[in-house]
């Protein structure tokens, strides 16, 4: 049982529900997507699919896991805001990555007038658009985690 | 230093009340209400008035506003 002078330095041994849930998303995406965008050079359709279907067991598991060990499941007004902002970060990376994306592209066709053509191009685009997505998706739980550890 | 600052702590000590005890009164994770007393987060009006009357004071004793502080 707490404290009633509960030390303030308890804030970092305490941490909430819903914080600890975003270290396990945090941790299953470096742990999933690492390998496909470092250790991989050749990525397929197939491999995408995999990493997707991975992602999914990994979270599945890991939330079952802290929500069986977790004894106050409660999410309040505070969670909700810290989520709100993770969402509009999140947002606000896809949207400068995908201009810069489009912008590139323009750029390569456009300007450099290169041809886009061959098997690999669908694939190129798709790890690109992917790639995005993590990017933002990382950013969006790194901001709420940070959020959670400064003053809102 | 916050715009709004409040005797959460004092209050709570006063009444032998844990972190954990306000935090089921009020409806909020224990971390809010710590958040609360450093002063890292200001809670919405209704959780405000909440606080207020778990600790039997009126929102004025609990919470004050300053005009100069960061908001």
């Amino acid at each position: 049982m707490s404290n009633i002078f509960d030390i303030e330095d308890e804030m970092m041994t305490s941490i909430s529900y819903r914080e600890k849930t975003l270290y396990a998303s945090l941790v299953v995406e470096l742990i999933v997507y690492g390998p496909y965008f470092f250790l991989h050079r050749q990525n397929s359709v197939d491999k995408v699919a995999g990493m997707i279907v991975g992602i999914i067991v990994l979270q599945t598991i890991l939330q079952l896991i802290i929500a069986a060990l977790t004894r106050n499941r409660i999410t309040d007004e505070r969670d909700r805001l810290i989520e709100l902002r993770g969402y509009r970060a999140g947002y606000l990376t896809l949207a400068s990555l995908m201009v810069m994306a489009l912008g590139t592209l323009w750029f390569y066709a456009d300007v450099g007038n290169h041809r886009l053509e061959g098997p690999m191009v669908g694939l190129h685009f798709l790890n690109v658009f992917f790639g995005m997505l993590i990017i933002s998706d990382i950013t969006k739980t790194a901001t709420q985690l940070v959020a959670y550890r400064r003053a809102l | 230093m916050a715009a709004i600052r409040n005797q959460i702590r004092e209050l709570r000590a006063k009444r032998e009340m844990t972190q954990q005890d306000l935090a089921d009164r009020v409806g909020v994770t224990r971390q809010t209400v710590i958040a609360m007393e450093q002063d890292k987060y200001s809670p919405s009006l209704e959780t405000a008035f909440k606080v207020a009357i778990a600790l039997g004071v009126t929102l004025e004793q609990c919470f004050q506003y300053d005009a100069r502080g960061k908001r």
